[in-house]
């Protein structure tokens, strides 16, 4: 038997209690600053890293901390805590030349998602 | 029938079904509708741009610290526990999407509109931001910068409109009345001093 919605259960609902935020000690691979690639990878299930930013080359913008991994809580995985970053990327590397010099866009990637630039 | 006629019906006919088969309480219900209409929406971000406005201490605070100093205004909800707030200037002009769902800072701003889930709003506001913006009546300078927030993972993104010209001597609850829901995905500007859409 299913337990029934009540006031109570409700409220709890809407309570901060979610965050993905992790207090865990894992070292970041990454450093704001660093010329990074995202990986060219090609999950069946669960992430949250768009097709669009695969293979692209950016910048680490910021460090947010130590978050659970999405992708891996997703399929049964755990949280694999590690440091999700802020990426920049160009709106030339992502669209091509005609897109504005000056324009970018910024995505939150996990470590996993990324590769070091040669 | 219009189709907001057969939502209505379908909704009263779910929320007969819960409450016959004994699964939700009505206060349940009550205390969910007096949330979403009352208690989280684009009026407590409004509070929190109004603020930010007119105290420049908090403005640090809430641009350095956006989760802490939101919920020193008391905005604490489920949706909003890792917050990300970006200031558009006249150089820097800052527009939200969820390319992947429909991530939205509820605590701040409740339920995304319809829009903002739909797939071509995704789609656009990633690869040609400017042409949304116009699509929206903002028009962004050519040698200003356009950043867009793909709030795909946990953080959630705020944006702090412009404060529009002609604004100084109003309170910070007059000012308030000028930040929509749209300036703070960052869409449109802020309202200019006569309630009016700013280009």
């Amino acid at each position: 038997m299913s337990r029934v919605i009540t006031q109570e259960v409700a409220r709890g609902l809407y309570k901060a209690t979610r965050t993905a935020h992790v207090d865990a000690d894992v070292a970041a691979s990454f450093k704001v600053g660093d010329a990074i690639q995202a990986r060219n990878v090609n999950p069946t299930g669960h992430t949250r890293l768009p097709r669009y930013i695969r293979g692209k080359q950016g910048v680490v913008a910021a460090d947010h901390g130590i978050f659970q991994f999405a992708d891996s809580l997703a399929h049964g995985g755990g949280k694999q805590p590690q440091h999700l970053y802020s990426v920049k990327f160009t709106a030339q590397e992502l669209w091509g030349a005609d897109a504005p010099a000056q324009d970018s866009l910024y995505i939150d990637l996990w470590d996993d998602y990324l590769e070091k630039m040669a | 029938m219009t189709s907001d006629d057969e939502v209505a019906l379908r909704v009263r006919a779910l929320e007969s079904l819960l409450l016959e088969k004994g699964l939700v309480e009505a206060p349940a219900i009550d205390e969910i509708i007096d949330l979403f209409e009352n208690r989280l929406g684009p009026q407590n971000g409004a509070r929190v741009v109004a603020r930010a406005w007119s105290d420049p201490a908090f403005k640090d605070r809430l641009l350095s610290n956006p989760t802490d100093a939101i919920v020193e205004l008391g905005f604490e909800a489920v949706q909003g526990e890792d917050m990300v707030v970006v200031e558009n200037t006249a150089a820097v002009h800052n527009i939200v999407v969820c390319t992947l769902c429909s991530c939205f800072p509820w605590a701040t701003m409740g339920l995304p509109p319809v829009w903002y889930k739909s797939a071509p709003y995704r789609a656009r506001a990633a690869s040609d931001p400017r042409g949304v913006l116009v699509e929206f009546g903002t028009n962004i300078a050519a040698e200003a910068e356009v950043r867009v927030w793909d709030s795909n993972a946990e953080l959630r993104y705020m944006v702090l409109p412009e404060r529009p010209a002609g604004t100084d001597g109003m309170s910070e609850d007059e000012l308030m009345a000028l930040v929509t829901r749209d300036s703070m995905i960052g869409v449109t500007r802020a309202l200019d001093v006569g309630g009016e859409v700013a280009p």
